[in-house]
């Protein structure tokens, strides 16, 4: 029980919250940019690139982006995974794979950024 | 009778309290876990062609067909959905503003409708081919 009431719950129930903010300025300009229309135009390297490589702000933004939006999506998946009362052997599983995806998720785009884009 | 399982939690839930909170709830559940889902699908994907910008062109020219537009469509819901819902349950949490949680909900709703008007006009004219 007392694992499911402590500092760390409430520092994750914090953080989601702070990240669900940057994530509405973030979000609402990425699907703007890049999903809805602007123009008809086909988004391809060089769209993406001359937006990259032309200012530090694009660059900081992507750079935030990801990693807020990838810990939103797993520390609220593991939300709802805790709301059935796992076992700690489930938990732990979760837990570690939960990680394993973020992580992964957070260097396959940092390095498309670095390396594709020399962000 | 109550209902066991990740739906049936739902089920009971909606029995029980058949109100907006309950409805909202599992409306942000659901988009939550399809938008995780999309998460990593959209990253792998793009992340997945960074050999260089031939391979990137190509890829993001795979998802810029009618058919990913209308999906699109669908990806914008779940987004606009989960954000302004999100912005109720922060203010609710924050403003001490549980009491007027309904009312909330329906000013982000007439915020969603706007912005899916805008995500339509935009998206519309991309399903019949650039």
């Amino acid at each position: 029980m007392s694992e499911y009431s402590s500092s760390r719950s409430t520092m994750t129930w914090l953080l989601q919250r702070i990240s669900a903010i940057m994530l509405v300025v973030f979000l609402f300009t990425h699907m703007n940019v890049n999903h809805l229309s602007l123009g008809e135009r086909i988004i391809d390297f060089s769209l993406v690139n001359a937006r990259l490589s032309g200012s530090l702000v694009w660059k900081v933004f992507y750079i935030l982006f990801v990693p807020c939006c990838v810990f939103h999506a797993m520390n609220g998946l593991w939300g709802i995974i805790a709301d059935y009362r796992p076992s700690d052997m489930v938990r732990r599983v979760a837990i570690a794979l939960l990680w394993l995806v973020g992580l992964a998720l957070t260097y396959f785009g940092a390095d498309t950024l670095i390396n594709l884009f020399k962000a | 009778m109550s209902f066991k399982g990740f739906a049936g939690i739902f089920v009971n839930e909606a029995r029980l309290n058949p109100n907006i909170g309950t409805f909202s709830y599992v409306l942000h559940r659901l988009t939550g876990i399809g938008l995780a889902v999309y998460l990593i699908m959209h990253t792998w994907v793009l992340s997945s062609a960074r050999s260089g910008p031939e391979a990137f062109t190509q890829r993001l020219g795979t998802v810029q067909t009618p058919l990913f537009h209308a999906l699109e469509l669908l990806l914008a819901v779940g987004v606009f959905f989960h954000m302004l819902n999100g912005i109720r349950i922060i203010i609710a949490d924050f403003f001490s503003a549980t009491r007027r949680h309904k009312a909330i909900f329906w000013i982000v709703m007439i915020l969603f409708v706007a912005v899916m008007t805008w995500t339509v006009i935009s998206v519309l004219p991309k399903l019949f081919g650039h």
